[in-house]
């Protein structure tokens, strides 16, 4: 009996590894939204509204970049300044471009700038003075709204470039819009940079130990302080995005997605605690997320259901990911 | 007269067997001594009885009836209560609370905070001789010294009226007038009934207080002696034992001292550390002993920058240096296998691929960036197979290992930056018989390359087998040295207690 078992045996442990993997988890959790949608409500699946759905998706996406970089660097990581960041992104980027592609590449440098800054004040602030991360991004929000109401005088000008504006919103190849093909890009870059670069295992060797990392010659601040200027320069580039969809800005434009970029981050199967994960997990995450609030809203789901709904399917996914790994080890 | 009696306890740590068949019988009203080498087992002992840790197979009797102690709750219940070295009071927390920590909701509903406070009083009066001045019910706790804190420690068990009390090395901090106190204290609970197992380094201090003594070795049973009908030469030659030689150093010609070392270290301070200076000089081992925790892990990270310590200089082949953390000590060609090897050597949830590129991966990467996979993989397969290290699959996690080959992974990720000193700290600690002898001959292997090595061990017999001088610390200074033929188990045994008997009669 063992013996006719054995030789099917690494098969078969090989395909467990796939199907228990969150990265499989999630993207089959993403197929079957789309299919239950096509059920409940023909036209869901269809082409082009798949293709739209991803396009929403990307603004997330890309904003998570940086939540999956912070969260896989350990000690508590989380940036929870990351909306408040992408919307001021926004709006600088929206004043300085102020509907003139000419601008436009300025338009994008000094947000980008911006974000860094607060990164690295972040990072500072949790490298060196030992803030805790949940404490000090949630400062970092209140400073950056500040920062924000300050610049605008409390009424946001200015307008998205027509370039950026196309990139976004006009369908290119195969009927697919430009930002997506940057987020696609971006997906290969990231996780090429995490797994690949001396950079990207300094980053797990942080988030998995540090006292360890730091003893082995690993520059531990040094990669905490990247990891959150990383992470606000994500959120300002998803910001920029975002101002491309929506053409011109409000003061809250981006501020409601911090907590869906934790979330996709953790539907992607990175560890809560660190050390493990990716992003590819992420981008699948924000596509569950986006697909699920799409399909609530199509399915005419008053707003408290819809929250309700989602946060029990992200508690499901945990719950199914703990179990998935205690049986591992 | 009642007793509470543990026979056959076994207890495997991965590839070490801890205890084999132990036992220990405390009857009421009396102190029990528990003696051995470190690493004997007594420690592991202590726990299987206060629950701290589950033993694979034990009987314990207390009154002759079965005990069943699956977890400190159930010590707590039949009133068996510990004082471990290591402290387990709340630093943020006030004297008063710590002492009543945890009986507060057993006595809930009754007892009133206030009358378990004229308990916490009437206990601070009785230590107040020898506690120091300004120290009150409410002084928060973090702020004491060591010795102040180990007699809280132990107020905080007594108040908890135990039937059966160990106190494993509480006296390892202590003053004498401290241990006076304690004694008299201990004599007090003896005479109400309560037994006794103490467990100390301190000859004297065994020989004062205990009725019987039980002393195991290698985690067996070595015999139990009435303390009256014996003397201090006769519990060392127990403990050590007759059969224990080590091997010696072997046939390895002692290393030239003459030449310019490859270490030198002058005037090192940090905390638990005074003043250490030493020399390390190509091919030569140089041992730690003494009892453990008095400096030798710190004298490591110290000289490594990986914990804040001033030197007056450190030479590295003649050229001053100075760490200011573990990377610049790396550049410079030290290496470090730290103490804890799951919390301060691995990361466990990676690969072992990754654990043994990280010291040198910048060394090996493309402008220092980028990650030539096939590079990262040609020098962990060859540590892999120099090692002989048992894997998967270099991409299997390495927690998947067992303790030897997890620790051949530390070493590995050393031997890749090629260090002209390297710094052990207790490297075969719970590591298999088998991998330890192969962890000796890659250090053999080392100095036979011209490596300067410093070995810290918990371990005698390990010491004696491989250095060849070992520096005997006792509370962060180095106390005597012992060289060549003079490194030998029963000497290093001798002279880790011979400085704590000194230091008893000084103080």
């Amino acid at each position: 009996m063992t013996a006719m078992q054995s030789p099917a045996a690494p098969t078969a442990a090989r395909w467990r590894a796939i199907v228990t993997d969150p990265i499989f988890i999630a993207a089959a959790v993403a197929v079957a939204i789309v299919l239950v949608g096509q059920l409940v409500s023909p036209g869901f699946g269809a082409y082009s509204q798949v293709v739209g759905m991803v396009r929403v998706a990307s603004f997330l996406g890309i904003m998570a970049i940086g939540q999956t970089i912070v969260i896989l660097s350990g000690g508590d990581g989380i940036d929870l300044s990351v909306g408040k960041t992408a919307t001021l992104g926004a709006i600088v980027a929206a004043r300085i471009m102020d509907g003139s592609d000419s601008r436009l590449l300025l338009g994008i440098l000094v947000p980008v700038l911006v974000g860094a800054v607060i990164g690295l004040v972040n990072g500072l602030g949790i490298a060196y003075l030992r803030i805790p991360p949940f404490v000090m991004t949630l400062g970092m929000t209140g400073v950056v709204a500040g920062i924000a109401l300050a610049y605008t005088g409390g009424a946001a000008a200015g307008r998205s470039a027509p370039a950026l504006t196309g990139l976004v919103n006009n369908r290119g190849l195969f009927d697919v819009p430009g930002v997506v093909y940057v987020w696609i890009v971006l997906i290969v870059a990231v996780t090429w940079l995490l797994r690949r670069s001396v950079a990207g295992w300094n980053i797990y060797a942080v988030g998995s130990n540090r006292v360890a990392a730091n003893l082995s010659g690993v520059p531990v601040r040094r990669n905490v302080i990247m990891a959150y200027v990383a992470s606000s320069v994500f959120a300002c580039l998803g910001g920029i995005l975002l101002l491309g969809y929506t053409e011109s800005v409000f003061l809250n434009l981006a501020d409601s997605y911090t907590l869906p970029t934790v979330a996709a981050v953790i539907i992607g199967g990175t560890l809560a605690s660190g050390g493990v994960g990716g992003y590819l997990g992420t981008a699948i995450g924000a596509l569950v997320l986006t697909f699920l609030t799409s399909l609530l809203s199509t399915m005419n789901m008053p707003e408290s259901w819809r929250t309700i709904t989602s946060g029990v399917v992200l508690l499901v996914l945990l719950g199914m990911y703990g179990r998935q790994r205690k049986l591992r080890t | 007269m009642a007793s509470l009696d543990i026979t056959g306890v076994d207890k495997r740590y991965g590839g070490v067997q801890a205890l084999k068949g132990a036992s220990l019988s405390v009857a009421e009203g009396e102190v029990h001594g528990l003696l051995g080498p470190n690493g004997s087992g007594k420690s592991t002992l202590n726990k299987v009885m206060a629950g701290a840790v589950r033993p694979d197979a034990a009987t314990i009797r207390l009154d002759g009836q079965d005990l069943r102690i699956h977890g400190p709750q159930d010590a707590h219940h039949h009133r068996i209560e510990s004082v471990y070295q290591q402290l387990s009071l709340i630093p943020h927390l006030t004297v008063a609370e710590n002492l009543v920590l945890g009986t507060e909701a057993a006595r809930a509903g009754w007892l009133t905070p206030k009358a378990q406070l004229v308990e916490v009083d009437a206990m601070l009066e009785r230590l107040s001789p020898v506690l120091g001045g300004g120290i009150g019910p409410r002084t928060r706790v973090g702020s004491l010294n060591p010795g102040t804190k180990q007699l809280l420690e132990f107020a905080k068990v007594v108040l908890r009226r135990p039937r059966f009390l160990v106190l494993d090395e509480a006296t390892a901090s202590l003053h004498r007038d401290q241990v006076a106190l304690l004694f008299a204290m201990v004599r007090e609970l003896t005479a109400e009934g309560v037994g006794v197992v103490f467990v100390s380094h301190r000859m004297e201090e065994v020989l004062d207080l205990c009725d019987r003594a039980t002393i195991i070795r290698n985690g067996l049973n070595v015999a139990t002696v009435d303390v009256k009908d014996t003397d201090e030469q006769e519990l060392v030659r127990l403990m050590v034992g007759d059969l224990a030689r080590a091997a010696g150093r072997g046939e390895r010609p002692a290393p030239s001292r003459d030449g310019q070392p490859v270490l030198s270290v002058r005037g090192l301070q940090a905390e638990g550390l005074a003043d250490v200076s030493l020399d390390v000089h190509p091919g030569e081992i140089v041992g730690l002993g003494g009892l453990q925790g008095q400096g030798q892990s710190e004298l490591l990270t110290g000289i490594f920058g990986a914990s804040p310590a001033q030197a007056e200089r450190i030479e590295v082949a003649g050229d001053p240096v100075e760490f200011r953390n573990p990377r610049s000590a790396i550049a410079a060609g030290l290496a470090l296998v730290p103490g804890d090897r799951a919390s301060e050597g691995l990361y466990s949830v990676r690969s072992i691929q990754e654990n043994i590129s990280t010291v040198t991966l910048g060394r090996r990467a493309r402008a220092g960036l980028v990650i030539d996979a096939r590079a990262e993989k040609e020098a962990a397969t060859s540590q892999v197979d120099a090692l002989r290290i048992k894997i998967g699959a270099l991409a299997d996690a390495v927690s998947t290992l067992s303790g030897g080959n997890a620790q051949k992974v530390v070493v590995a990720k050393w031997l890749l930056s090629e260090p002209r000193i390297v710094l052990l700290d207790d490297p075969t600690k719970g590591v298999d018989v088998g991998a330890k002898a192969e962890i000796y001959a890659i250090i053999r292997d080392l100095t036979a390359q011209g490596v300067g090595v410093i070995l810290n061990s918990s371990d005698d017999v390990e010491l004696a087998e491989l250095a060849d001088r070992v520096l005997v610390l006792y509370e962060g200074r180095i106390v005597q040295e012992l060289e060549g033929t003079d490194v030998t188990h029963d000497n290093l045994v001798a002279a880790a207690l011979r400085i704590s008997d000194d230091d008893t009669k000084e103080s």
